[in-house]
């Protein structure tokens, strides 16, 4: 289970509506106890990816060296990535799949004509075949 | 000793541990040491062929080693090296 407190979920919805109709990518800062995480900071991190951004993101290894480094420096641990897909559905896509270290919760937002819709957090396999969707909650 | 940071999602591994302080002249040593200590972080940063894992990246203090030596890079006692997965993705692909 991964619970998202009331400030880094505003902040993450609100960085996925200003990027609409192109995909936002960051960080989710806080706490991990097993299975049980809670998302305390939500921290912007710049989609790099080549190209257009309506459908692909990319986090430069840098600049999750950096968010770990934040994590670290406020007693935090780094638990997952958040992106947005707009126009479409909250899924963990083959293109997710396939591009994502899986050790990670993924938190994906649905933005539907530039206003939020729903998210889901997945759990990847450590093949990357298949994604797990794990019991999301937030403010 | 030269240094290694473990991801949260790792120190399942390596007994809760965030650093763990290891040997070796290059970072293929100090990664070969770090998974000699603890053997289950082994199957996470290597393929069955031994070949870092597509979706991992080491860095030497700030820099990434595929731009320095790769796992041949010398280390120091004071270096820091990072394990920084690769993420990317998008919603092309829906399942």
């Amino acid at each position: 289970m991964i619970r998202v407190a009331g400030e880094p979920w505003r902040e993450m919805v609100a960085h996925a509506q200003s990027t609409y109709p192109n995909e936002c990518c960051g960080a989710m800062l806080g706490r991990v106890d097993g299975e049980q995480k809670e998302v305390l900071v939500a921290m912007r991190l710049e989609n790099s990816s080549a190209g257009s951004h309506a459908a692909r993101y990319e986090l430069r290894p840098e600049d999750l060296l950096a968010a770990d480094k934040e994590a670290r420096a406020r007693g935090m641990d780094l638990v997952g990535i958040y992106h947005s897909h707009p126009d479409c559905g909250a899924y963990f896509s083959e293109t997710d799949l396939k591009n994502s270290c899986p050790w990670y919760s993924f938190i994906v937002l649905s933005i539907q004509k530039g206003t939020f819709d729903h998210a889901n957090s997945w759990l990847p396999n450590a093949e990357q075949t298949a994604a797990e969707k794990e019991e999301l909650i937030y403010a | 000793m030269p240094k290694i940071l473990i991801p949260t999602p790792l120190r399942q591994y390596t007994g809760k541990q965030d650093t763990v302080h290891v040997k070796g002249a290059t970072v293929g040593e100090a990664l070969s040491d770090l998974t000699t200590q603890h053997k289950d972080l082994r199957r996470n940063l290597f393929s069955d062929e031994g070949k870092l894992r597509s979706f991992v990246n080491v860095y030497l203090n700030d820099e990434d080693i595929r731009y320095l030596s790769k796992e041949a890079t010398p280390v120091k006692d004071t270096d820091t090296i990072s394990i920084v997965p690769s993420i990317a993705g998008g919603s092309r692909g829906a399942f």
